[in-house]
This record gives structure tokens, sequence and C-alpha cells, in this order.
């Protein structure tokens, strides 16, 4: 059997006496456009970070390609890509001398380094401004830019955190086109996103995180499956949104329940 | 959403309604919790330490003038020196309008103030925190201070001056007030622009370095006047210049005390009313400014629409364009400091003030300093220069710091390109101050010389060694386009400083000893010793970066990428 991209197994991570993520255990088989998905504080961010290396896991493994992070670091960190919740940018560069940078500390050798920066920078439309500094840039064109550095040393498995968020309708046509192709070749791309649609439209699989918990994980249609309820008799396929609803929307007051608490709104 | 009556109209109530007090004190409540929560980890306690250190420096500092323009002023009213209590208000309107320019570029503007505005904020409410906020700036205090001690000078001279010189002191100080928060408003305005921030960063660099070029230029010696100008010039302008100041508010203020002592009490009436006239204007250039503001206008650093077409691309540094992430941290650190003003400022204020010191040496000031200790100085002054890049080195990396976790390389590469910039900076710094001991000292006697190569190479690694450590468990994020004092920068600054010192102590005591019994080559060996150890404790240092960097992964981030 061919080992996973992403496993992890008891993944956790407490801020004091604050569990963020509790015993996550998640499987990403190769090449899947996975989606990853919780409602705000639910630990999507943490459990990113502890996959990419920014935060340590309380207790928990982690295997990215069939290597262990804790004892792999290094090699891991050469397989993936990763555009995390700040960016990572180097305010003060040019979007080229920034990319130049990312490949260099990658290890790509010069003429490649070059050649992968320029064709970046057209794809991503970031080439008519060479001369502005990475502080300048509207936060769309940070955005790209981050994704453009997360590609550049050609990952096997890219984390993206909330890709979309600021990017113009045009340029999210060209990213998801580009994250496609990358898994049609292969890669694995791990994302979240609080934007249920474009989930819905690009991943294969989904797995949900309430309360730091996983609360449901699977293909769509498995997901559909779970939650379907048996007084359901329309032949209408549950959206991503209400299956999203019905997994994490129980504990919580509905909007409507809520706007009647607010009667002074 | 309907808005009810009530709330509807609190806009439209003056500064001291209910409402109005609310938010006061909802502000002071939340200035008191962001206090209080600043002293729950021992470094914002450190941090407190330090800053009442420092205030309580700047009072010390600001108490001696204010005896010094007592004096002058009692002396001025006494025997009848008008000019004297001119100067002294001239001098205190420059340097309270100077202080508070210099608060946005020291200390940013205050981000409560920019955020007010979302709220139901009177426009007289808005303008009053405005003024509130100038009043407990240190230059208010400073001004207020220097204020009230003209005005026990000029009641110790003359009791029945009290009244009037309350009156004209209190209108003198207001004005002062009103004018350093419009020239900090319309600061603040251009502030809010990056372009516009550096352009007045680089031209506040360039007047602090004139100043001090101005000093001994400026110094007389035999009695000589400066740049060869005659005397009889001197008088002709200044004569002109008392006319002029007479209708500025210095002028004035000083007209309005002196006038009714002399039983010309229309006339002192008259300068007040001017005076006041004056306190007025500044007050309306404020409201102006603050009506605009209150009004939304846009402070943001929103980039400019991107220009048509393609620009061409600026060139690569081919010289520098080797492959490997050592090359990439060298290259990229390189650029972050040639694109920094207050780090370009940093580093060659070293060599410049050597070579102010050696002009001052050469007209005999200084005398008592002998000549060999120049070289040793002047090197450890270099390296003053590289304070903030050595015992802070990744606090200019913002939010890219992330990366460093994200990418492959290791730390301690990441550490060691940055420490192989330093060196070459400090090599730089070197050679520029040594190359300007030489030229107006003459050559150091061998053994001092061979000696401070000995020193030199005990203190680099040393100072990387505790920079890098230093770094790593007290970083603080650092401006790169501001000459400010940094949030959380008050412990590492210390103690970098302390550390400095004391390597340079421990040249001394090396050296000092041999030298007093004519054995000054004998220092030479043990600083080689010393240097050994040094390089040996920075091998050991870098060599767990690896290890220390991940233990404090977490907090590393945060301090780095959010400033406290």
């Amino acid at each position: 059997m061919e080992t996973p991209a992403i496993a992890t197994r008891g993944l956790s991570r407490r801020f004091g006496d604050f569990t963020a993520v509790d015993q996550v255990s998640l499987h990403v088989a190769r090449g899947q456009f996975f989606g990853f998905l919780g409602p705000n504080g639910a630990g999507k961010s943490t459990t990113i970070k502890m996959l990419t290396g920014l935060l340590a896991p309380t207790s928990g493994e982690i295997e990215v390609l069939g290597l262990d992070f804790a004892a792999n670091p290094i090699e891991v960190k050469r397989q993936i890509g990763v555009v995390p919740e700040g960016l990572a940018l180097f305010g003060r560069l040019t979007a080229s001398e920034y990319l130049r940078f990312v490949g260099r500390m990658y290890g790509l050798d010069r003429a490649t380094v070059n050649q992968r920066t320029e064709e970046l920078l057209e794809f991503m439309n970031l080439a008519n401004e060479p001369k502005k500094l990475v502080t300048d840039f509207s936060h769309g064109m940070q955005k790209k830019l981050a994704l453009a550095a997360a590609v550049i040393h050609g990952p096997k498995v890219l984390f993206l955190d909330e890709p979309f968020e600021g990017v113009d309708a045009l340029a999210a046509g060209a990213l998801k086109a580009m994250l496609q192709r990358m898994i049609a070749r292969g890669a694995t791309i791990f994302l979240t996103s609080h934007v249920l649609e474009i989930v819905e439209r690009l991943c294969s699989h989904v797995a949900i995180i309430h309360q730091g918990r996983l609360v449901a994980n699977g293909s769509l249609e498995e997901l559909r499956a779970g939650v379907a309820l048996a007084d359901d008799t329309s032949d209408e396929k549950l959206t991503l949104e209400q299956i999203f609803l019905r997994t994490v929307g129980g504990s919580e007051p509905s909007n409507e329940e809520a706007l009647q608490e607010l009667s002074w709104l | 959403m309907a808005v009810t009556g009530r709330e509807g109209g609190a806009n439209r109530q003056g500064f001291a309604s209910q409402l109005a007090r609310q938010q006061y004190s909802a502000l002071a409540w939340a200035r008191l919790r962001i206090f209080a929560h600043s002293l729950r980890s021992r470094r914002g306690g450190l941090d407190l330490s330090a800053g009442i250190m420092s205030y309580v420096m700047g009072l010390g500092i600001a108490l001696g003038p204010s005896i010094a323009l007592g004096i002058g002023a009692w002396f001025g009213v006494s025997r009848h020196h008008p000019l004297g209590l001119i100067a002294e208000l001239w001098v205190v309107l420059g340097i309270w309008q100077f202080l508070s320019a210099l608060a946005p570029a020291l200390a940013g503007p205050s981000p409560e103030m920019n955020n007010l505005l979302r709220y139901p904020i009177s426009f007289g409410s808005w303008v009053l925190l405005y003024l509130v906020y100038g009043l407990i700036s240190p230059s208010s205090i400073i001004g207020a201070l220097w204020c009230v001690a003209i005005w026990i000078g000029v009641g110790v001279a003359q009791a029945n001056l009290l009244g009037w010189a309350a009156l004209a002191l209190a209108i003198f100080a207001m004005f002062n007030l009103l004018l350093s928060r419009a020239i900090l408003a319309w600061v603040e305005r251009w502030m809010a622009q990056r372009r516009t921030r550096e352009i007045l960063t680089a031209v506040f660099l360039f007047f602090a370095l004139a100043v001090q070029v101005l000093n001994p230029a400026l110094y007389q010696q035999n009695g000589k006047l400066p740049f060869g100008l005659k005397q009889s010039t001197i008088s002709h302008v200044a004569d002109k210049v008392k006319w002029v100041q007479g209708v500025f508010p210095p002028g004035l203020a000083s007209a309005s005390i002196l006038r009714p002592a002399q039983g010309q009490t229309a006339a002192g009436a008259g300068a007040l009313g001017a005076l006041l006239l004056w306190m007025l204007g500044a007050g309306a250039v404020l409201t102006v400014r603050l009506h605009a503001e209150s009004r939304g206008e846009s402070l943001s650093e929103a980039p400019r629409a991107m220009a048509a077409g393609r620009r061409p691309a600026p060139r690569r540094w081919r010289a520098l364009d080797f492959s490997g992430p050592l090359a990439a941290v060298f290259e990229k650190d390189l650029r972050y400091v040639l694109r920094s003003g207050p780090l370009l400022y940093a580093l060659g204020t070293p060599p410049v003030m050597v070579f102010f010191f050696s002009m001052m040496y050469r007209q005999g000031l200084y005398s008592s300093v002998p000549r060999g200790d120049a070289l040793p100085l002047g090197l450890a002054w270099a390296f003053l220069g590289l304070t903030r890049l050595v015992y802070n080195n990744l606090g200019m990396e913002g939010a890219g710091i992330q990366f460093y976790f994200l990418s492959p390389a290791p730390a301690r590469t990441v550490v060691l390109g940055k420490n192989m910039l330093h060196l070459a900076l400090f090599a730089l710094e070197a050679a520029a101050i040594c190359g300007m001991i030489v030229f107006r000292f003459g050559a150091p006697r061998g053994g001092i010389a061979v000696a401070t190569i000995a020193w030199v190479l005990f203190a680099v690694p040393a100072n990387f060694a505790a920079g890098n450590a230093l770094s790593i468990s007290m970083p603080y994020r650092t401006s790169l386009t501001r000459m400010k004092g940094e949030a959380g920068s008050l412990s590492n600054t210390l103690l970098s400083m302390f550390i400095q010192l004391s390597l340079l102590g421990i040249g001394a005591a090396v050296f000092i000893p041999f030298a007093a019994f004519g054995r000054e080559w004998m220092a030479t060996p043990v600083l080689l010793a010393l240097a050994a150890v040094s390089i040996f404790v920075y091998w050991r240092i870098l060599g767990n970066v690896d290890r220390m960097v991940e233990n404090r992964r977490e907090s590393l981030t945060l301090e780095v990428m959010k400033g406290r």
C-alpha cells in the first residue's frame, strides 16, 4: 500500500489549560485535493502550523510522505510548500528578489531559480512592478507572491491556509487552474478555506474540525451519506455548506434563535 | 439596523456630555488594563523598570536646564535684560516643538488615536483627547516644567509680576501645546505613507548629523568667530532679528511680562492679546487638520494604483548571486540594511562621530585622553553601529521569520549568514575608523596596535556569541523605516550595552596593568588567549542555535511578527 502524503496520529496541542487540537488522526492520500474545514477557533490554523513545522505538537505523530516530521524535519520541509496564515513574506524585498531568495533557501541552482522566478512572476501577473517592495503590494498581490514562493521548489505536498482570501476573481481562476494541474501531476494539496463553494469545487476529500476534534473526514459522498437525515426525501445532493452546518451547527444556537436572543437588534 | 434616538444623538453632544465622560473613563480603563497586562511577563517587568529608569533620567536631564532657565529669568528681570528672557522663551519654543515633532519618528503615531474615530466620539471630545495625549507627552512635560521655572525666576525677581507672568506663560505654554499638536498632526499625515515617512526620517537624520557637524565648526577658539564672521555683521543681523522676533510668541510673551514691570500696562496687555491671537491661530491650524481626520480622511498605506505597462527590472547583484542559503541570507540582509534609513544612520554614525571627536581633539578638547587610546576606543565605537543588527538579528524579519521555520535551511545557517554580513560591515566600519584615526592622530604605537587587533579578535566573536543568544532569547520587532523605541527593546538594549562595555573593560583591564609596567606587548598573548575562548564559545552557541530556536519557536515568531 502506498504511503500517505500526510498522516497524523493522536495529534494534540495544548496552550496552558486550553486544548486547541485534541487527538486528531488524519490520513491524506497522495494526489488528493484535501479540504480542511472548521469554524473560527476550531483549530485549523494550529493543525496546519503543526503539519508544516511552525508549531510543535504537545503530543502525537506527524508523517509527511512516509517521513516522520520530528525525526526528519529538513527532509520533510524540502518536499512541502506552504502559504501560512501570516504569509511569511519579507516586506523590504521586491517580488523578484524574494522569489530568488526563497529558491536559494531551498537549494535550487542559480539558473533554475532565475528561470522559475521569471515564469512565476509572469504567471501571477506580478512582473509589471519589478521595483515595488513587497510591503507596498496589496493584500491580494502578497497572497499571489506567497503562493509563488510556496511552489518555486516544486513541492510534492502543498499546504494552503486561506489561499484565495483577498485574491481577485481573475487571479483566483488562474490559481485554481494551477492547483488542479499540480494535482493532475501527482501533487497533494491540503487546503483550508472559509469559502465552502471553493472547497466543494476543488477538493475530493474533506475533514471538519470542531472545538479541536476531528468531527468528519472522508470524500464528499461519504460526508453526504454520513450527515443525511432520515427524513431527507429530496433527491438533491447536500451542498458542502449544508454538510458543514449539520456537522458543526448542532451544538450552536441557530441564527434565528440567536437573533431572537438579541431582540434589541 | 435602526439607530435609536439616544445613540444617534450622541455624536452631536459636546465633550463634557455624559457619553463623552463614559468614553474618557473607558479609555483610561483600557489604558490601565493594557499596562497591567504588559506586566504579566517577566520581560514586561524588566521593560517597565527600564522605562522608569529612562523617565527618571529624562527628568533629571530636564531639571538641570529648568534651574538654569529660572536663574536666567531672575537675572533678566532683576537686571533689566529683556534679551535674556526672550532667548529663554525661544529655547523653550524650539525644544518643545523639536521634541514633539520627533515623537512619531521615535514612537509612531498613537494607535489609539487612529482607532478612536470608529466610535461615536464627538469632534470636541476628539480634539480634547488629542490635546490630552499631547499634555502627557515628554515634550509638553519638559516645556511646562521650563515655563514654571521661568515663572518662578520672574516671581523671585519681581513678585508683583507673578500674575502677569502666570497669564503670559500659560498662554505661551498653551500656544506651544497647540502648535506642537498641529505640527504632529501634519507630520503623522505624512508619516502615514512609507515613502514620505522615509523622506522625513532622512531629513531628520540629516539634521541630526548636521548638528554634530556644526558643533565643532562653531566652537570658538581664542575668541575667533566661526566661518570668519565679523562682529559688526553679527551685531547688524542681531538688531534686525531682535526687531522681527518681537512679533513672534516668545517676543510677545516676554513683552507681556516685562512691559507691565516698566509701568506700560497697556503695551503689556496688547502683547498679551497678540500672543492670544497666536494661540488661537495655532488652535485653528490644528482644528482644520483634525476636522479632516474626523471626517474620515484615509491615512492608510494602501498602495497606489498599479501603473500601466511594464517597468524595467532592477539589476541583479551578480557578484552576490551565489547559490545556497548562506549567500541568500547574506544578500537579503544586505538589501535590508541598504533600504533602511535608521540602520544606515546607525552604521554611518560611528565613523562620523570619530571624525568629529578628532576635530575637537585637535582643537584642544578631550586633551586629557591619551592619543594611544583613540584606536581601541574608536573600534569599540565601531561596534555600536552594529548593536541592533547583532543583538537582535531576527528582529527585522517581521512576518518573514515564519519562512525560516518553513524552509529546509537550518537556523544555524541563517544565523551564520547574518553573522557573515555583520562581520563584513564591521570590517568596513573598522577600516573607515582606523583610516580616520591614522589620518587625524597619526599611526598608533606598535604595542597598542597589536594589542587592539588581539582585542578585536576577542571582542568580535564574543559580541556575535552574545548577540546570537540575545537575538533568540530576547528578540523584538525592529522598525526599518523609523527611528523609534521599539516595544520590548529596552532590556535587550541595556544588556547589549552592558556586554559591550564589559568587553571593553576586560580589554582595558588586561592592557592597562601591563602598560603601566612598560610591558604592553605582554597584553597581546593574554588577549589572544581570550580570543580563542570567545571563538570557542561562539562556535558552541552557533552549534546550539537550532535547538535554541526550536525551543523558542512560538514566542520568537510572536514577538518578531507582531511586536508587543
